[in-house]
């Protein structure tokens, strides 16, 4: 996934000195035939690449062998925190820090407390779900090389991609796209690294 | 889907008969042998009948909720068409026909109403301005009335969906499934008035003072829960014996725990916005049900609820590798079940006219009862289960039942 | 009913009615979705429609200077009735913000696959009307430059907030809402704008698609992650969801006022909130999907799902009157009695009666499958809908204050030129920014819709690929 590390890689180049590979992408006209294909480059031995595609698809996660994952433990975590803030923030202020007596109620008073702790909880968790989300998946990201490929665009909205990163220690130029044509792709190019990446999101030459 | 489900193919067995009527199980027997003597020990000797009524009303109502709960699931699976319970369904429709047990067993109540409800003592209505107030409403022949036009009810849906279903089985007609679902919209309305009605007459009028508009979702809430638990348990315990194993899956009963941790919560909720709008207001006709339940020992078993009944499984349920084992998942639903017995014993037992404030007052005849209750229940149930296929083998969903995943 | 209705939403058991019609491919859908917003021009009704309701936002805006400058005398509130037009569209507006998250949690929970066909434009609508919701309580403060009292931060007069009053229960609640709302809704929303983002034609669209769409690849990776998230989002948004308006229920619930103090406040809110919001999605899209041609997606089975949801909540919403009104009597007590039959033969009797009217009887319409087939009648159904849950707000909040414990103090609530004014701009506020959505977001989750057809199952096209572990 890291673009620098295909720098180790420069001898593989088929160019030698003039380009550098990011990586393999192939193109797949349906769910299944991407399936069939993420198997073969699982049990290729693959291990930096990946599959996209405009939804997620069924028993896709279990073909490419991704692991469970951590997310909910980071929710769990930002739940008890926001938990505990509740707790702490209500009692500390209404019972410490600035107690008055008010309707007759104990100063701290839990049943009370119970509506602003809940918030607090669901709070956290839920934005602990979503920047865990992000934050795991590297996002926002900038840019990345399969963008530089026209026919990428479609991703999102017709078309199944694989993607081989030049920097998995198994890539070789012809042999990774030697493995997705035989897997059923109907095009798999060799993406080249550019000299100036500055183009926000996708490659688009319009204006 | 078509293609992963055709059940004719499929070997399994999918019925428990053993020939046995209701009358011909020991089950039935014993447990009507318990009941009988346990209220021949308390009439014989006069101030333990009330006693023993009380434990007697304690589990009449833990059994009849998970009747109710049974017939709320049929209900509700038709109300939504829903696909993945069909091979659940057939459990449910047996269950709830149980409920004609429920309406011979509630003759008891009936003849022992002085000893359980004040409203029903006219000595003390005469002396009570509020209950004369009240006697419009809470007085027995409307009483009686009333209950007789639950039980209609309740029977009346039960043995519909029963009926129907089995008919299936053996038409295979989706004109049926049809049948079932147009009954189950005005089934359902009338469903949730007369639960509603029920528990407001059987609990709250237990303290003919205290109201609480909530009341009837409360006991809504505790029983769909525990029915549910149920469910999950009869499943696990049934597929011991060799029975159901393909037809129910894990996907099943991972959504059966979910359904228990769905309504645990909202268990809480209910019961949290009941206790809080009390407490925040603290209006002396109202705080009194809360108050006795926080008195000496009673205040331990009110934190007991509180923990028992939801941190417990709500922790407990709340991991999806717990809802997919088999063995922690009948544990948990056991608990589940544990804590429904224990909520509708902190409802009934600290009652004024029930005796010394601030003490639990447990009693042998609470666990005669509770063992009488289960053995006539179970007898029924298996008698229910045993006369046809366990699951609607020809319903027109049966195939998305079987091919039923989860998605996460 | 016509034969192409029957079809959609037929009741056969042994079929499932399809989510999308005609004949659509992914491309197709993509194409559809992002049309709309593709489009140089949108349609001549668009234009209309957003005159109108800007120049009601406008209202809004005019009448709120005029508030701000002279003060909050200018509404109908006064002395037993405090909380006049101001908390009544407060809890409207919070009420119609649940149908969005409620869709796209409860039934996402629920495996309800309809949902994708209306999700998006429902949360889009949640995120406006709570937006709508939160103007009132900070404007009917009086000081109204001073809403960060609410906040709990240290400060040199060294007071904190009283956690014990719901009001305050009320800003964390709402507040989250609208936050895990909008988490919701956007995080959602992320594939989609990466389509309209691979699509943009322009520089500014591409930069600006671009840069909410955060670099979204569709990487199954991500996806996995993404799921992940959306399935414990929708877990925590459901309770939320049942809390918020359990929260704005308590605000009236916890005080010892008859007619607000009763224990199935929580429920009953949320009941109507769904009720409400249910209905508001439906007049919001049954226009949307004739304007922007999206009748394949939002298809008569949607419409008739939600027609039956309204049917239901609704029974829950009678059920609850009923309650109310029998524990009144059965209560014991002479001043809920008293609250009760004032509510219904007093002299607020004409607004309790359009609210059973339109909150009870309209909706027991929705049994007749004719009337939830039809379009339009179900449109003009779901107005008095919406008309009835705004009336039962005024009654709970005017009418028990109106006549309280005391009859030296009763008086009789009128709302001003300047009340009537801002509730219709509140309207104009929630429009406006409904019809920016719609010309500039995509209305419908591509990918999810996407997910939901039969192509989109690997077997669909071949029972047996051999994916084992």
């Amino acid at each position: 996934m890291d673009e620098s590390g295909a720098k180790e890689h420069v001898d593989r180049g088929e160019f030698p000195g003039h380009r550098t590979a990011s990586g393999v992408l192939a193109e797949f006209e349906t769910p299944a035939d991407l399936v069939r294909a993420a198997v073969r480059v699982r049990e290729a031995g693959y291990r930096r690449w990946d599959a996209h595609t405009p939804f997620p698809i069924h028993g896709l996660d279990r073909a490419m062998g991704i692991k469970d994952t951590a997310l909910g433990w980071i929710v769990l975590g930002g739940g008890i925190f926001g938990c505990l803030l509740g707790l702490w923030m209500q009692w500390w202020t209404n019972a410490v820090d600035y107690p008055f007596i008010i309707s007759g109620k104990p100063l701290w008073s839990l049943p009370a407390n119970i509506p602003i702790i809940f918030e607090l909880t669901i709070l956290f968790s839920a934005l602990s779900a979503f920047f865990g989300m992000l934050i795991l998946n590297g996002l926002p990201k900038h840019h990345h090389w399969a963008f530089s490929e026209d026919r990428f665009s479609r991703v999102t909205s017709d078309r199944y991609f694989i993607s081989i990163e030049a920097s998995d220690s198994n890539f070789d130029i012809e042999e990774s796209r030697a493995l997705l044509e035989s897997a059923g792709s109907v095009g798999a190019k060799v993406v080249w690294e550019r000299e100036h990446e500055d183009k926000l999101g996708s490659d688009n030459d319009g204006d | 889907m078509e293609q992963l489900a055709n059940p004719d193919q499929r070997e399994e067995k999918r019925n428990l008969d053993d020939g046995r009527t209701w009358f011909s199980t020991p089950a039935a027997w014993v447990g009507l042998i318990l009941l009988g003597g346990g209220g021949a020990v308390a009439f014989f000797s006069e101030d333990r009948l009330q006693r023993f009524l009380q434990s007697y009303l304690f589990a009449y109502t833990f059994f009849l909720t998970l009747a109710l709960g049974a017939l709320f699931f049929v209900l509700i699976s038709h109300l939504t068409r829903a696909g993945w319970s069909v091979t659940l369904r057939r459990l449910a429709e047996d269950l709830a026909v149980c409920l004609w047990l429920s309406a011979l067993l509630f003759v008891p109540i009936i003849l022992g109403l002085g000893h359980l409800y004040e409203w029903a003592r006219p000595e003390i209505v005469a002396n009570d301005a509020l209950l004369q107030e009240k006697e419009a409403y809470l007085n027995v022949p409307f009483f009686i009335l009333r209950w007789v036009f639950y039980f209609t009810v309740w029977i009346g849906l039960a043995h519909y969906f029963y009926r129907l279903s089995g008919q299936q089985d053996e038409t295979g007609d989706p004109a049926l499934t049809l049948r079932m679902e147009r009954l189950s919209a005005p089934g359902m309305l009338l469903f949730s008035l007369t639960i509603t009605f029920a528990s407001f007459d059987l609990l709250m009028s237990l303290d003919a003072h205290w109201f609480s508009t909530i009341f009837g979702v409360y006991f809504f809430s505790g029983m769909v829960a525990s029915f549910f638990a149920l469910l999950a348990l009869l499943v696990i315990v049934i597929q011991r014996f060799g029975i159901l194993e393909q037809s129910v899956t894990v996907e099943h009963l991972h959504d059966l725990g979910k359904l228990t941790f769905g309504f645990i919560v909202f268990w809480a909720y209910i019961a949290f916005s009941q206790y809080m709008l009390i407490w925040y207001a603290n209006l002396p006709e109202e705080t009194g049900w809360y108050e006795r339940r926080q008195e000496g020992a009673w205040m331990w078993a009110s934190l007991v609820l509180l923990v028992g009944h939801f941190f417990v499984p709500f922790l407990f349920l709340m991991s999806k590798h717990i809802k997919r084992r088999k063995g922690l998942l009948a544990a948990g639903a056991c608990w589940v079940l544990l804590m429904h017995a224990f909520d509708l014993y902190w409802i009934i037992m600290p009652q004024k006219h029930f005796g010394e404030a601030g003490r639990i007052p447990f009693h042998p005849f609470d666990v005669v009862c509770m063992a009488g209750f289960a053995l006539l229940f179970f007898a029924a149930g298996r008698d229910a289960m045993r006369r046809r296929c366990l699951i609607p083998q020809r319903d027109p969903r049966l195939a998305e039942a079987l091919a039923f995943e989860n998605e996460s | 009913m016509s034969v192409e209705a029957f079809n959609v939403t037929s009741d056969d058991p042994t079929r499932r009615a399809p989510l999308v019609l005609g004949d659509h491919d992914f491309e197709s859908i993509t194409d559809t979705v992002c049309g709309v917003v593709e489009k140089p021009k949108p349609p001549v009704a668009w234009y209309i429609a957003f005159t109108i309701s800007s120049l009601f936002a406008l209202l809004f805006f005019v009448l709120l200077a005029y508030l701000f400058g002279v003060g909050i005398g200018v509404w109908g509130v006064q002395n037993p009735v405090g909380w006049g037009f101001a908390i009544v569209n407060f809890v409207f507006w919070v009420g119609i913000g649940h149908a969005g998250t409620l869709i796209s949690a409860i039934l996402f929970l629920f495996r309800q696959k309809w949902r994708t066909g209306i999700n998006r434009a429902a949360e889009a609508m949640t995120i406006f009307a709570v937006i709508c919701a939160l103007i009132f309580p900070a404007i009917h403060i009086g000081r109204w430059w001073m809403p960060y009292y609410m906040i709990p931060y240290p400060n040199q007069m060294g007071m904190w907030p009283n956690f014990r009053s719901p009001l305050l229960w009320d800003v964390f609640a709402v507040g989250t809402y609208f936050t895990v709302s909008l988490v919701f809704w956007y995080m959602g929303m992320i594939p989609d704008l990466a389509s309209l983002r691979d699509r943009a034609q322009t520089r500014t669209r591409q930069v600006i698609y671009g840069i909410l769409a955060v670099g979204w690849r569709g990487s199954q990776r991500h996806w996995h992650r993404y799921e992940r998230a959306y399935l414990l989002l929708a877990a925590l948004a459901t309770p939320l969801v049942l809390s918020v308006h359990s929260v704005v229920s308590m605000d009236f619930a916890v005080s010892i006022l008859p007619g607000w103090h009763t224990t199935i406040f929580p429920p009953y809110f949320v009941a109507g909130a769904i009720f409400s919001g249910f209905a508001m999605v439906a007049t919001l899209l049954i226009p949307a999907r004739q304007w922007f041609g999206l009748k394949d997606f939002i298809t008569l089975r949607h419409l008739e799902n939600m027609a039956k949801i309204i049917l239901a909540t609704g029974s829950i919403v009678g059920y609850a009157y009923s309650v109310e009104f029998f524990m009144a009597w059965y209560s014991g007590s002479a001043i809920e009695q008293f609250t009760f039959l004032n509510r219904s033969l007093g002299p607020y009797m004409w607004a309790y009666w359009i609210m059973v009217f339109c909150n009870v009887v309209v909706p027991q319409a929705f049994w007749i499958k004719r009337i939830r087939c039809n379009v339009w009648l179900m449109w003009c159904l779901c107005i008095l809908v919406n008309v009835g849950m705004w009336f039962e707000r005024f009654v709970i909040v005017v009418s028990s204050l109106a006549n309280d414990f005391l009859p030296s103090s009763w008086d009789y609530y009128t709302p001003t030129f300047v009340d009537l004014g801002m509730l219709a701009g509140s309207f104009g506020i929630f429009f406006s920014l409904f019809l920016l959505f719609c010309r500039y977001l995509p209305m419908i989750a591509i990918a999810e819709v996407k997910r939901t057809m039969p192509q989109a199952d690997p077997h669909y096209h071949s029972a047996a690929i051999g994916v084992e572990d």
